[in-house]
């Protein structure tokens, strides 16, 4: 598939005139259909991207695109889910879900909204307000989902959820992108949670881009190498290097075959993820970055 | 009551528009029931002054003791209180239109923009399909359409009650709130309050000081325009003596002349105010629209 579902180039965002950058220079391209996790330390700006991304906010510098247009005009086909999960309190469960289908004429599927909050016992007479955060992040969803989006932008999108709610919960997004191919971005700073689900990965640290790409092409382009102390690591790039001893354990970008009597090991997601975040000096890998790094 | 009856807020496609409209309306039925029920007792209240009107002329009319040529004894005059009653009633209703600015201040300022970007709802309606410039345009669409039609027909039926608006019962015409009551200008200040809500709310994007901001900013309004609207419009001045027609709104006085308003100045300076006032609330407006297009995309 070659449809883009989200770029950004050069994109930035500062709030206030004299406040610091929540996110800056920013590039990266999502393709669609792909289910995608932002992964990043709290503040790292995980949700001014997608509340860029989302329209909500305008960028200070730079452009997103989204499903090839200005965020503006793709917002009925988009659906999010803030993190806050925000909902009108004095309505009730079908109030709400009729505020979905009044704001989105000509799109709303009433069955599938329904259909995910039936999946909780929920009583539809029951007040937005005396739902628990988990049954409120459910509603939440199904509006989102109701509104049958061709991409979905979830940000923290479990994080109150018990882990039976929250498998049930990634099953029918999932269901949702293989029906519908539906591009979904969720952020996590839980990087477990996403890593059976996603095959898309964006790191967010200290607004910026570290890492954008395919999952298994990212994990393929790094290798855990157990050397002696005295190893020189050149020319492969180092993102991480610790020593244990005698012994240096580091996490490197290979830029050519590795000698034969180096110990070395796939790293996992989580490993990746760590690596970079505990070093902000390492180089980012991005598709930009990409083309610099490794002449081809 | 007109009031009740819901216009689609102008402009959009009609059936995404209801739609928007039905969804701004929906969180707020308590604001709608209040206003709603405020407007009927109000006008229930002016029909029914209104049928207390002749008895209470009566008893403000001449009188002569022994009763004399015609006129009523004043024993029987006195023992009259309808008048009491119904001037009473009428400055009620006039003091309250003069001052239904000040709560729909507060309110906008708090429940129009304010409290939708402190919890959220905001940006969960701009991600519902509705563009912020459409969103708040539907929010002040049927708020605006339900002041006009209320705040109207109160202004209208309090007029009606005040029959010939014989001062002696209900006040002078250049009273601040027999003024503010009896026109447009009415309308045009529950509308200024509305868009200074909808801007102060974008600015401010708090609820309570947002309301505490909005209700500052129109009393202040409120007292600027009741000091000031002499000046509104060029006096009439009068030299030597001679005593002036009944109902003149004098601004200066000294011993050789008077400069006042005569009645019929009432519309020039109603115009001029209710002009002013929807100056400040196209001003407030466009405001508002530019700040939330440059704030979001």
């Amino acid at each position: 598939m070659t449809e883009t579902a989200l770029e950004a180039t050069a994109l930035g965002k500062r709030f206030g005139r004299k406040g610091g950058w929540a996110l800056r220079d920013c590039a990266f391209r999502l393709p669609a259909g792909r289910v995608c996790a932002v992964v990043g330390p709290n503040g790292a700006g995980k949700s001014t991207l997608l509340a860029l991304a989302a329209g909500l906010l305008a960028p200070t510098e730079g452009t997103v695109t989204v499903l090839g247009t200005h965020p503006g005009q793709a917002r009925p086909r988009v659906g999010f889910v803030a993190q806050d999960k925000p909902l009108y309190h004095q309505l009730s469960i079908a109030e709400m879900l009729r505020v979905g289908a009044d704001l989105n004429p000509g799109r709303w599927d009433a069955a599938t909204a329904e259909r995910i909050v039936a999946g909780g016992d929920l009583d539809p007479r029951k007040r937005i307000r005396a739902l628990s955060g988990g049954q409120r992040t459910r509603v939440a969803l199904a509006l989102a989902l109701g509104k049958r989006p061709e991409l979905l932008l979830l940000d923290e999108p479990m994080a109150d959820l018990d882990p039976l709610a929250r498998h049930e919960l990634m099953g029918v997004l999932m269901a949702q992108t293989a029906e519908y191919g539906t591009t979904i971005v969720m952020s996590s700073h839980v990087v477990a949670e996403l890593e059976d689900s996603c095959d898309h990965l964006l790191l967010v640290g200290d607004g910026r881009i570290r890492l954008s790409g395919e999952l298994d092409e990212l994990l393929a382009a790094h290798t855990r190498v157990s050397v002696p102390a005295e190893t020189d690591l050149a020319p492969h790039t180092v993102v991480e290097s610790r020593g244990t001893g005698r012994q240096v354990s580091a996490l490197i970008r290979p830029a050519g075959p590795l000698p034969g009597d180096w110990r070395t090991t796939a790293p996992s997601l989580e490993e990746l993820v760590l690596s970079h975040l505990r070093s902000p000096e390492a180089p980012a890998l991005t598709p930009a970055a990409r083309t610099e790094e490794l002449p081809a | 009551m007109t009031a009740l009856a819901v216009p689609v807020p102008a402009g959009g496609t009609p059936s995404g528009t209801g739609g928007t409209g039905r969804a701004v309306r929906r969180p707020h039925r308590v604001a709608l029931v209040v206003w709603g029920l405020a407007v009927t007792a109000a006008a229930v209240y002016l029909v029914w002054l209104h049928s207390l009107a002749d008895e209470a002329r009566g008893g403000t009319s001449a009188c002569a003791v022994p009763p004399a040529d015609g006129l009523p004894s004043c024993a029987s005059v006195a023992a009259i209180t309808a008048d009491d009653v119904y001037g009473g009633g009428i400055s009620l209703v006039a003091g309250a239109l003069a001052h239904l600015v000040l709560p729909v201040a507060a309110w906008a300022g708090a429940a129009l923009v304010a409290r939708e970007l402190e919890t959220g709802t905001a940006h969960f309606a701009w991600t519902q399909g509705v563009s912020p410039t459409r969103w708040l345009a539907a929010r002040l669409a049927v708020p605006a359409a339900l002041l006009t039609a209320g705040t109207g027909t109160l202004v209208l039926l309090h007029v009606w009650a005040r029959g010939d608006g014989d001062p002696n019962l209900v006040g002078d015409w250049y009273h601040p709130d027999v003024f503010i009551a009896t026109g447009p200008a009415c309308v045009a200040y529950a509308l200024a309050a509305l868009a200074l809500g909808a801007l102060i709310g974008l600015l401010v994007r708090r609820t309570l000081p947002a309301a505490g901001l909005t209700f500052a900013a129109c009393l202040v309004l409120h007292n600027v325009m009741t000091r000031f609207r002499e000046d509104l419009w060029p006096t009439v001045t009068r030299t030597g003596g001679g005593e002036l027609p009944r109902s003149a709104f004098t601004v200066a006085w000294s011993e050789r002349s008077t400069a006042f308003h005569p009645r019929s100045h009432y519309w020039p300076l109603q115009f001029m105010e209710t002009g002013l006032l929807l100056t400040v609330t196209a001003v407030a407006t466009t405001a508002a629209f530019r700040l939330l297009r440059r704030r979001t995309a």
